[in-house]
């Protein structure tokens, strides 16, 4: 028997020919709703020796590594009740935990608060990059709901569209996705002034397509003005969420966009690695939802222009929904993205 | 018996949220004898079911759900009409609460529950984000409501959600009022620990739960 | 979560190449294969060597591009390595530039 896992965590034990199943299920999910090409048998194959192997720990085999960008660092040992400044938090990813690359970042993590104190955030960037030596990004979540009441000063769409009221609707977002693009500029070139690589745009699109839109005209307009700036943009679910409905980025509709979408619109803009998330579905089994995730992610992969590093971790790329993310999934799910994903890194 | 393809035309009329021929629809199957309480649950709802598949799926969009949900509005204030004048009975649209629970500030998931809970007929009272438990359970009880549902996004917030089921086993009114909970990191294992009536993944699935809770529900 | 991936899946940061590969992946969008050779052939190393823990901290020795040992005598670090690093594998990096400007060097 094997053992696995539910998409919440909890153990549950298969036969190798129910595992099985169960990943032909999740390919299929994946071809169904992201219109995307399956697995080959040969992928399902070695994802099932992937999941069955009876090893608690699994990894690449020697050359199949990949590049781990990390979001939010800082953050990551605040929530572990961890008092350490942030340049020290990112000396330690760097010279204790073989982060390939580092990123900055404050604690609210949103783009509208970091605003209120840049010239702060300005400062540890500049101290950290004179002792750290990977890429440092500065990462903020685009977070677009900060721009509407009861936070900010454009109309609530989650409150008028219950009521019907589509077009008050469309327009709020519309001025909620100027405002962000206006603070993701800002927030962009004081980074970049202050000597960082670049951008990291975390969760992007959680406020949906006019979040998305607002995300690709702001990365448009940095990469214009400093050609070199390297950004990095992670999604926030596994299609953007059709809140506005008809916004179009250069002649295409955002909204229902899957991952190979937006890797392409991504690279449009003119972003450099793009960051598919899959959603776990906490009712299906870890085999389901990782063949479904890595069956979205291989195709974004061959479709994308520029490199994809799939969000791999609490409940997205296959991982179960949990705070503490089991080791025995995602050192597999880890394994599989690189190995049959074909992920440029994670 | 209804025809198959009126049903079919009526279901279509929600899909393409076209309020004008779901009006249209309605009527004619009165002029045609039908029974509207079967025309309703047999042609208008499986149309609005299928508009949250669909969102779910990524393959329409909020405006176009609400769209749908104006057509069923329109076609089922007809229906309704002649149920009431023909003094037979529809089962009651259920009554949700639902809110964003207190300290957690995300209410987009939220607020596609209540897209989807309207456009499917029920009676929604959204507390909005921020929502004390006590509120909330006040407010079910004050409004008369067959279900409390709760989103919560954050591991440091989900934590309300027992809350909300302690002050409703301290006045006697588990069980009367429903649960449901839902939000990024609630899981049915979650549900299960607290005691939650039940639990939806996405917004389809929690209309598909409030029906079912429904039909369980003991006053 | 970061421990799991790096074991799993990792190149290995400073430690061996993947500071490296990532650099040239977020400067050029460089696929992940281009990359690793572009590093590789800089470097003058093989494939596989840009994982391997011996031959790279070898190699970053020589080149001063920094290790994950800091102590006297170390590699050269931060601001330093990256300036070789710029060097090493062509490209401008933002904050070396900076460094430059502020302190009138060229290098």
């Amino acid at each position: 028997m094997v053992l696995t896992r539910m998409g919440d965590g909890a153990f549950v034990k298969m036969t190798e020919s129910e595992v099985r199943k169960e990943v032909e299920a999740g390919v299929e999910e994946a071809v169904k709703k992201a219109k995307c090409s399956p697995l080959t048998e040969d992928d399902i194959k070695r994802l099932i020796e992937i999941i069955c192997e009876p090893r608690k720990f699994v990894s690449v085999e020697r050359g199949n590594e990949l590049v781990l960008t990390y979001d939010s660092q800082p953050l990551k040992f605040t929530r572990l009740g961890l008092p350490i400044a942030m340049p020290q938090i990112l000396q330690t990813y760097e010279r204790g935990l073989m982060a390939d690359t580092l990123e900055m970042a404050y604690v609210h993590y949103s783009a509208k608060p970091v605003k209120m104190i840049f010239p702060e955030e300005q400062y540890v960037v500049a101290e950290t990059l004179l002792t750290t030596t990977p890429a440092l990004l500065y990462g903020v979540m685009p977070n677009m709901p900060m721009y509407t009441k009861p936070d900010g000063p454009c109309e609530n769409a989650s409150e008028l569209l219950p009521k019907g009221l589509i077009k008050e609707a469309q327009e709020a977002q519309l001025e909620a996705a100027d405002l962000l693009e206006r603070d993701l500029l800002l927030l962009g070139e004081a980074m970049y002034e202050a000597g960082a690589d670049g951008l990291d745009l975390d969760t992007t699109a959680a406020g949906g397509d006019a979040e998305f839109y607002a995300c690709l005209r702001a990365i448009e307009k940095l990469k214009e003005r400093y050609p070199n700036m390297s950004i990095e943009v992670g999604m926030a679910g596994e299609f953007v969420l059709g809140f506005h409905g008809s916004l179009e980025y250069k002649g295409e509709r955002l909204a229902g966009m899957y991952p190979h979408d937006q890797c392409r619109m991504i690279a449009k803009a003119g972003g450099n690695i793009a960051g598919p998330a899959i959603n776990t579905n906490t009712r299906k089994s870890f085999p389901w939802n990782l063949a479904r995730a890595v069956t979205m992610c291989k195709y974004a992969a061959e479709v994308s222009p520029i490199p994809v590093h799939a969000n791999v971790g609490m409940g997205v790329g296959g991982v179960p929904m949990q705070i503490t993310p089991p080791i025995d999934c995602v050192s597999r799910a880890s394994t599989a993205m690189a190995e049959i994903g074909k992920m440029d890194g994670l | 018996m209804i025809d198959e393809k009126l049903l079919e035309e009526a279901k279509q009329s929600v899909l393409d949220g076209d309020k004008e021929l779901a009006a249209k629809l309605a009527r004619q199957g009165l002029d045609a004898g039908v029974d509207p309480v079967e025309f309703i649950e047999k042609g208008f709802v499986p149309g609005i079911m299928e508009v949250g598949d669909l969102f779910e799926s990524g393959e329409i969009f909020l405006p176009e759900v609400m769209m749908a949900a104006d057509a069923v509005k329109e076609a089922v204030g007809i229906l309704n009409e002649a149920i009431e004048a023909s003094g037979k009975k529809r089962g009651g649209a259920a009554k949700v609460v639902l809110a964003t629970v207190e300290a957690d500030l995300h209410d987009i998931g939220k607020g596609i529950v209540a897209s989807l809970m309207v456009a499917n007929g029920f009676e929604v009272i959204d507390l909005g984000r921020d929502v004390p438990s006590q509120k909330i359970v006040d407010t079910a009880i004050e409004e008369g409501a067959d279900i409390i549902g709760t989103s919560a996004l954050l591991t440091t917030t989900m934590t309300h959600q027992k809350e909300i089921e302690e002050l409703l086993k301290e006045k006697g009114l588990k069980g009367k009022i429903k649960t449901m909970v839902g939000g990024a990191p609630v899981t049915e294992r979650w549900q299960k620990k607290i005691g939650a009536d039940g639990f939806g993944e996405n917004a389809a699935d929690a209309v598909r739960l409030v029906k079912e809770l429904m039909g369980k529900k003991t006053n | 979560m970061a421990i799991v991936h790096s074991q799993a899946s990792g190149m290995g940061g400073v430690r061996t190449a993947g500071d490296l590969v990532a650099r040239m992946q977020l400067a050029k969008s460089m696929r992940l294969n281009d990359a690793k050779k572009y590093v590789a052939d800089k470097l003058g190393v093989g494939l596989l060597d840009l994982t391997d823990e011996v031959v790279m901290r070898e190699v970053r020795e020589e080149l001063d591009i920094s290790t994950v040992y800091m102590g006297y005598g170390a590699a050269s670090r931060g601001i330093e390595a990256k300036a070789n690093i710029a060097k090493l594998l062509d490209i401008e990096i933002n904050c070396v530039e900076k460094f430059k400007n502020k302190t009138g060097m060229k290098f």
